[in-house]
This record gives structure tokens, sequence and C-alpha cells, in this order.
């Protein structure tokens, strides 16, 4: 019922897909988060920028629940999910991808999507065995599709190239029917042609799907996203479209001088 | 990690795969059919019967931690649980507190329970991952040896309950060496088949997707602490008629069964036969009961005392695991390799 | 991948702060620590009336429940503490560690029958036994660092094998190490039990020995604090359970240390195993006993935790004895009870490292 009211209210764009207030993330004595604000409205696609540790990929570890915020509150679409764990995120139509690989090494391309189609669908606890004509096999392979694997489908995903190994994560993120999503430096390590490729899928997404992204290089950066946050020492100190961030002479000097290495 | 374990079978190519069935196993599955026109009585139940009966247990400890990552010590106990759940329930020499429930009824109720103590058992487990699986299993399983050993009231005290019957019907005496061959055989075989089917089912391959990755798997939705439960409950529901089988088998259930003893050796069982394959621990179990009664007039004939069997064991499971982590499945795999392809596998 | 699976659910940062900002972050938990407390002391202390003894029998039971719990969780406080000083540096679930224990009293046992000396059975014990842990560490485990389960899966082997061997060389038999004069005997405790109707009070009278037992455990416990939060050796071994590559990368012998923190784990076990051996008495099966024990304990005080170890054996101690004086079927669940609690709502232990 809260849910069907969230939704409806997100359709008339009164509710944030992303609502999240004084978010604080400690590790021991370590101050990763400090009182992180923000929203994103449903469909908005924003960039997150900040140097290394920065706190963007705790950011996004504290949204998605791989690990609990300190303090704060986070909602999805307007429903607390601050003390959700992170599947019941996921199960809301939250995405994400990592920078770091946690895909199936041993599993086939495909069989890596079949696994995030099953895990945002009632079959998870099936003892019933996929027929080849399955639905989850069949939307399994229209995402491999979609993110131009189709030739490695079978491939074992140890044996595939880091930009294949990129594309798969996306892929993952795709699964089901997300309503946002948060990519975690996807253009890491690629080719230029494989940036461009990366673009078109970024912005090949469906109008409604918004995301967030953090990411290193400003030309991908800045060419799918509409606003940007700035992001230093675990706090948020600018907010902005792509053109006001890159023409501010504090954030050149802060960040666009010397982080681009 | 160290210990094998096997890999994530391919999901959506299943269907073309899964129909090669190799020769051997045809053959094995044939001799262990025609086994009571080979073998003795004393052979029947005493070795197979017994062997099939702890290798199914031990397949419940491989099932969670060759596929779900989790050595669960518990197995053994589940089994126990599910034995005095009968004795209980159904007829035994302790009339005071059997219920003398019909077998229909309190094999089926003792399963349930039974299944219900490992899901419990897992959900405690779960709660914390890696290491710790094996100590808190352990914990639980002394737990329960001490209870019923200091418990009289439902559990009989240290001497348990002796006189649990099998059940004559259909005018068979299903403790009688043959019919109970195949009764032993029988659940062996299932619990085998649903092992190797459930893990190329969704749920399987959610279990060992979350064995390799767990933090990957939440965040593809999938509930990790769930599915380590459910995957408890298969196990227990795998062991639990092992477990009156094998009480059964004795005629009586008592603390020693459920002894840490016996639940290391399940453990033992399955990492010798090999955690790799459903069929490690039926080896593994096998070799157990052979050494167990054979290796009393080795002992002495070495001019060493009958006890020193424990010593054998460990010595044995110590052997494997310093030196071939994957069992003898794993050393019998890598032998088959090298034989068959020296050319191409030089440098192994 | 190593450290990843047991700390994981530990809530970083909950460590924070003294007493006093405890108190003030969970008041009412402070509180009712501090009423518990008082009545504890009451109990200890008052001449109990009618009421009271005839819902919890007499005081004289009550009290030596408490001692005997008390003196019970020091000498499983000796046992843990070096379980939980192997596991903490070197992510080792040693369950070979009751063999450790056992092989400790058998010695000290047949030391005390050779001289008669009982101090120095303590000597030998930990010497022995310090040295089968240095060998098991620099044998076996190094070659195997990072293999949480096969070191586990090792060390489940060697106890059968250990078990065994020692069955072997002292046979099935208790064995009581016998009590040395100067520590026989009772002792008289400021403690009253009862006023009888003449005004004459009776004291509590205990045994001596269990009394500077664990008097001892005491003491070797708040060294063991001292050395790990106040010496250099003490900080490398905090830095080394903290963060392992960060030892590893500055400069340490951190083999040396490995090696040294094995021994000395394994040298109180097995002087732990005198203290039992006193105690109580020693068999086969007794490995077995003090290595549940000592998994319960650490499992509630928290893994890889000293005083966490200190406070687990004190509550299943207590647990033990209270349960046996007052549901003596249902005892062991008593114990048993406070492990499941912990796990289901503070699964990394009550003072978890982290």
């Amino acid at each position: 019922m809260a849910r069907a009211i969230a939704e409806r209210l997100s359709a008339t764009g009164t509710v944030n897909a992303l609502e999240l207030r004084g978010v604080t993330k400690r590790f021991g004595a370590l101050l990763a988060l400090d009182d992180v604000t923000l929203s994103v409205r449903p469909g908005e696609r924003r960039a997150i920028l900040g140097s290394n540790g920065a706190g963007k990929t705790t950011l996004l570890n504290c949204i998605t629940g791989d690990f609990p915020a300190s303090s704060g509150t986070i909602r999805f679409f307007g429903e607390d999910v601050t003390r959700f764990p992170a599947h019941e995120r996921i199960r809301r139509g939250l995405r994400r991808t990592y920078q770091i690989s946690l895909l199936f090494g041993g599993l086939s391309v495909l069989d890596n999507v079949y696994l995030a189609c099953l895990g945002v669908s009632r079959g998870r606890f099936s003892l019933l065995r996929p027929r080849r004509d399955d639905a989850l096999v069949e939307s399994a392979r229209a995402l491999v599709h979609a993110v131009h694997l189709d030739e490695v489908a079978e491939k074992k995903v140890a044996e595939l190239a880091h930009g294949q190994q990129r594309q798969l994560e996306v892929a993952l993120a795709l699964a089901g029917a997300p309503r946002f999503l948060l990519f975690d430096e996807p253009a890491a390590g690629l080719s230029p042609a494989e940036r461009a490729d990366l673009v078109a899928i970024l912005q090949g997404l469906p109008a409604h799907m918004g995301y967030v992204i953090i990411e290193h290089d400003m030309d991908v950066a800045l060419r799918v996203v509409e606003s940007v946050t700035l992001m230093h020492e675990g706090r948020i100190f600018k907010e902005g479209t792509p053109e006001e961030i890159e023409a501010d002479p504090e954030v050149q000097e802060l960040y666009l001088g010397h982080g681009r290495g | 990690m160290a210990v094998a374990r096997p890999g994530l079978p391919a999901a959506t190519t299943a269907g073309e795969t899964a129909g090669g069935i190799p020769p051997s196993a045809w053959i094995t599955a044939l001799v262990l059919v025609i086994m009571p026109a080979l073998a003795s009585d004393f052979f029947l139940v005493q070795v197979f019967g017994w062997a099939l009966v702890l290798g199914t247990i031990a397949l419940s400890l491989q099932f969670l931690a060759g596929y779900g990552g989790m050595v669960s010590l518990v197995q053994m106990t589940v089994a126990g649980f599910a034995g005095y759940m009968v004795a209980i329930l159904g007829t035994s020499g302790l009339t005071q507190i059997s219920l003398g429930w019909p077998f229909w009824l309190a094999v089926p109720v003792a399963i349930l329970l039974a299944v219900l103590f490992g899901t419990l058992s897992g959900a405690l487990a779960v709660r914390t991952a890696g290491i710790y699986t094996i100590m808190i299993t352990l914990a639980i399983a002394a737990a329960f040896f001490y209870f019923t050993r200091q418990n009289e009231t439902v559990f009989g005290g240290f001497l348990g309950f002796n006189g649990v019957r099998a059940p004559v019907f259909w005018g068979i005496d299903w403790r009688s060496p043959v019919p109970f061959y195949y009764l032993c055989l029988g659940w062996a075989a299932i619990a085998w088949g649903l092992v190797v089917w459930v893990v190329r089912a969704p749920f399987g391959l959610a279990l060992q997707g979350i064995r390799d990755n767990p933090r990957r798997m939440a965040a593809l939705g999938f509930d990790v602490t769930a599915h380590r439960i459910a995957a408890y409950a298969f196990a227990a529901f795998l062991a639990a008629p092992a477990g009156i089988l094998l009480t059964w088998m004795n005629g009586q259930i008592a603390p020693g069964t459920v002894g840490i003893g016996p639940v290391i050796d399940i453990l033992v069982i399955a990492v010798v036969g090999g955690l790799g394959r459903p069929i490690g621990p039926f080896i593994g179990a096998l070799l157990y009961v052979l050494l167990r009664i054979f290796a009393l007039d080795a002992l002495v004939a070495l001019g060493l005392s009958g006890q020193r069997f424990q010593l054998l064991i460990g010595l044995g499971f110590l052997v494997t695991v310093l030196f071939s982590p994957d069992g003898i499945l794993g050393l019998w795999e890598r032998a088959r390799h090298r034989w068959s392809a020296p050319l191409n596998r030089g440098g192994r | 991948m190593a450290r990843a699976g047991a700390m994981a659910t530990g809530e970083p940062g909950a460590e924070g702060g003294g007493l006093a900002r405890r108190v003030e972050r969970h008041p009412l938990a402070a509180l009712l620590l501090a009423l518990a407390i008082v009545l504890f002391l009451w109990l200890v202390l008052a001449d109990w009336p009618e009421e009271l003894e005839r819902w919890l029998g007499r005081k004289r039971v009550f009290v030596s429940a408490l001692f005997n719990g008390i003196t019970l969780g020091g000498l499983y406080f000796l046992v843990a503490t070096g379980f939980t000083l192997i596991f903490g540096l070197m992510r080792n679930v040693n369950l070979a560690h009751g063999s450790l224990y056992l092989f400790g009293g058998y010695l000290a046992y047949s030391t005390v029958q050779a001289t008669g000396l009982w101090l120095p059975s303590f000597l030998v014990a930990f010497v022995l036994v310090a040295i089968v842990g240095l060998l098991l560490q620099v044998l076996v485990f190094r070659h195997m660092e990072g293999q949480e389960l096969r070191q586990t899966l090792v060390t489940i082997g060697l106890s059968i094998v250990f078990a065994d061997l020692m069955l072997w060389v002292w046979g099935g038999d208790f064995y009581q190490i016998p009590t040395p004069e100067w520590l026989a005997g009772p002792i008289d405790t400021p403690i009253v039990l009862d006023v009888r109707p003449n005004g004459e009070a009776v004291y509590l009278r205990y045994p001596r020995v269990r009394l500077v037992i664990f008097a001892a455990s005491v003491v070797i416990g708040v060294l063991l604090w001292l050395a790990i939060n106040k010496t250099r050796v003490g900080m490398l071994i905090r830095a080394g359970v903290d963060d392992r590559e960060m030892l590893a990368a500055s400069g340490v012998p951190i083999q040396l240390l490995f090696a040294l923190v094995f021994a000395f784990g394994a040298g109180l076990a097995g002087m732990a195993g005198v203290v039992g051996g006193t105690f109580q008495s020693i068999s086969p099966g007794e490995d077995t006993r003090f290595l549940l024990a000592s998994l319960v304990v650490v499992i509630v005080g928290g893994l890889g935790s000293i005083p966490g170890a200190a406070l687990g054996a004190l509550l299943i101690g207590l647990a033990e004895q209270f349960g046996s004086v007052y549901l003596p079927t249902y005892a062991i669940v008593f114990s048993f009870l406070i492990m499941v609690l912990v796990l289901a709502f503070r699964p990394q232990g009550l003072l978890s490292v982290r």
C-alpha cells in the first residue's frame, strides 16, 4: 500500500528517487561520510565527483546497504530503507555496479546474468531446473545482447577481457526492472572505443531510469549526466549542472586541476 | 579456500549437458542393486548398509560444505535427533517414555522435527560466517550430546533407548538383511539424486553463488541468510531418515551415537571421501566402515592394541587434509588425468 | 579474505569512549547493571530473610555455587585466553586446544608423581606444551597461512591423534593432581552464611587452593592485558589483530611473532591443565570438554578479545555451577542458552574487538 502510494507520488514528481539526510559513516576513528544530505529526482542522472578517499564508494555502499550507515536516513522512492538489508533494497528496484570485480569467474556470461535475473525474480528458491526456453534465461539473453556481449555469452567470465567484464557489470545491474541505478566507476580501465560503447549504453537507458555515477573520466561523466555533486573528505561541497561545475574556479583548483591523473 | 569445492554448474545449458551418464555409474548402480545375490548378510548390513547410512549423513555435510561453503558439524546430531524422535514417538524398550505411535506416523513426524532442529541450528550458525560455522555447530552438537546424557525424562539419560525396531508391514520384516539393505540403498540413492538435482536448480545455483560471493549475491537481490538456512533445512532432510535407519540398524539410540566422536567421524568421512562431488562421502564411508571392521585384526597383527583405531582414523584424516585436500576423489581424478593425458598436461 | 568472515558483522566504532560515555549512551542499561550489582552484593553479604531461603534454598548452597562458578570461570579463562589469543593474531581456530590442556594436565601429574613438587609442574607443563605449540606453528600452520578452514581441519585431525596417543601413554584412568600441603584445606572467608539462634555467625569455609588459583588467574589475566596494551610486543600483536597486511609490511619478523604467540597460547592451555587436574581431575574426554568450554566462552565473549574471554568464562562458569545446583538435569542448557542468546542478538560476541 505504502509502496503503491509512493510510486504514484514519484510519478507526479513530488517524491525523490533517492533522499539522503545526514548520512554519516564511521570506520573506527575514521569519518568516511560526514553528514551527507542529497536528493535525486526519479529519472535524474547525476555524477558524483571527488578525489580518491572523498567517500564516493562508501556513499554507494551505504545507499545499497552493503554496509549500514552509522547515522542518518536513506529514502528510496519515499520509503525509508535505512535499516533494510541490501537484498530488500535491490528488490525494490535499486541496482548497482561494483568497481572491484565481484563477478562469478567460474560461470559463463549468460549464467552470471541469469543469476542476476533470478535474484530479482520469485523463483529464487525454486527446486526446478530451468529449461532452455525459461523466461529468466530469455531475459538474461536479452540483457547480454543489450550490453553487446552476445559473442562471448557462453564464455567463462574469468576468460573475458577487462572491458567485457565491465560491460557484464552493467548487465547485472540492469536485470529485472530497475528503478534507479548506481554506477561505481564503470569506465575504469576501458579503452576509448569501449568508453564510447559505455556512453552509448548509458544514454540508451529508458528515460525513467535515473542513476548516480561515480566516474573519474570527466569526458564520460559529464556527457551522461544532467547534474553533478562534488564530494571532498566525506562531505558534499558543491552541486550544479555540468557546465557550472566545469566553469567553477574553486572546482578547477580542487579537483579538475590535479585529479585526472 | 583450500578444501575442494565443486565449480558452479552451468545453469542455462543444464538441459544439454546432463544427458551423459558414464558407464562406470551404470555398473556401480547395477552392482549395488544385485548386491544381495553376491554378499553375505553380514556384508549386506554391517558393511554396505552401514556405509550407505553414514555416507548419506556425510552427504548432507558435503552438500553444505561443498556447495554452501558451510562446514557443519551438526549433521550427525540431526540424524541422531531423528533417531531419538522415532524412539520417543514410536516404540522402544523404554515403555515409560515411548509414546507407541505407529511407524507411519512416528517416522514422518520424527523427520519433520529433525528438519526443524537442523533448520534452527542452521539459523544460529549463519548468524556469523566463515570459520565460526564449525565452532558453533560443534558447540550445538556437544550441547545436544551432554543434554541427552543428563536428561532422563525425555531422552532416557546415559543408556538411551534400546529395542527400537524397524517396522514390519506388507509381510516383510524391514530389519531383516535384504529388505534393510534396500531401505538403506533406496534412501542413499534418493538423497544422492536430490543433491545432484538441486545443485543445478535455481536454489542450488544461488547457494553456490552465495558460497563464492555473498556480497554480490545480496546486491543481486538474494537473501543470503535465508538461502543458507534453507540449505541447512535441506541437508537435515537428507540426514534425518538416515539417522532413523541407523537407529533401526543398531536397534538402539543412545548419547554415544551423537557424541563428539561420531560427529567428527562424519566430517572425516566427508573430507576423506572428497567434498567435491556427492559421491565422495559414500567412498569415504565405505572406507571408514571397512577400516572400522578390519583394522582391528590388522592392528593386532601388527602387535598394537585394537584401540589404536582412532589413531589410524586421525592420521588418515591428517594425511588427506595435508596432502590431498579434495579427498580420495581428488586423488583419483588427478591420477586419471595424469595417466589418460600425459602428453598435453606435462606440467601438472 | 582472511578476515572477511570472522569479524565482518562487527559494528566498527562501537567500542570508542570510556565508561562515562557508555553510561551516557545507554542510561537504562547502565542503571539496570548497577541495580543488578547492588542486588548481587546484598545477596552475598546480607543475612538472608526466611522468605528468600524458601525461594532459593539455603544461602550456603547459593554462595558456594557462586564461588565455584567464579573459580571455574577462572579456569575457563586460562584455557580460553590462549585459544582467543591464537585466533586473534593468526585466524587459526585451534580445535586441538583441548588436547593441549589435557596434555599439560598429564605432564603435571607425572611430574608431581615423580618429584612430589607441585609448583614446578606448572613450569614443566607450560614449557613442554609451549614447545608442542611452537612446533605446530612452525612445522604445520605457517605453511597454510590464510587457509582458515584447512588449518581448522588439521587441528581436528591432530586432536584425534593426540587423544589416542595420550590414551596410549596414560591409559583411561582418572587422575587427580594432589594439592600441596600448604594449599590444602579450607580457608575462612568473612562471608556470613547463617546466624545461629544464639547470635553466633557461621562463616563460609572455602578450599584455599581454589581461591589461590583463582587469584592467580586474575593476575595472569591482568598481566596479559597489560602486556598486550602497554608493551611493544603487545602493540605488535594488536596491530596484527587489526591489520595483518600492515604488520607484515612494517618489517616485523611476523613469523617469529606468530610462533611466540602460538607457543604462549599453548603453554597457557598446558598450565590450565595443571589447574584443572588439581581442581577436578583429568581423564580422556576432558580435552573435548575443555575445548567446548573454550568455544562457548569465546563465542560469548567475542573471538579474539581477552576481556571478552574473561567475561565469557565468568558467565559460563557461573551458569554451569548455578545450573547444576538449581536445575541439575538442564544444567548444560544454561551455558548453551547464553551462547544462543549472544548469537541471536550480538553475533560478534559481547566484547568483540571490533
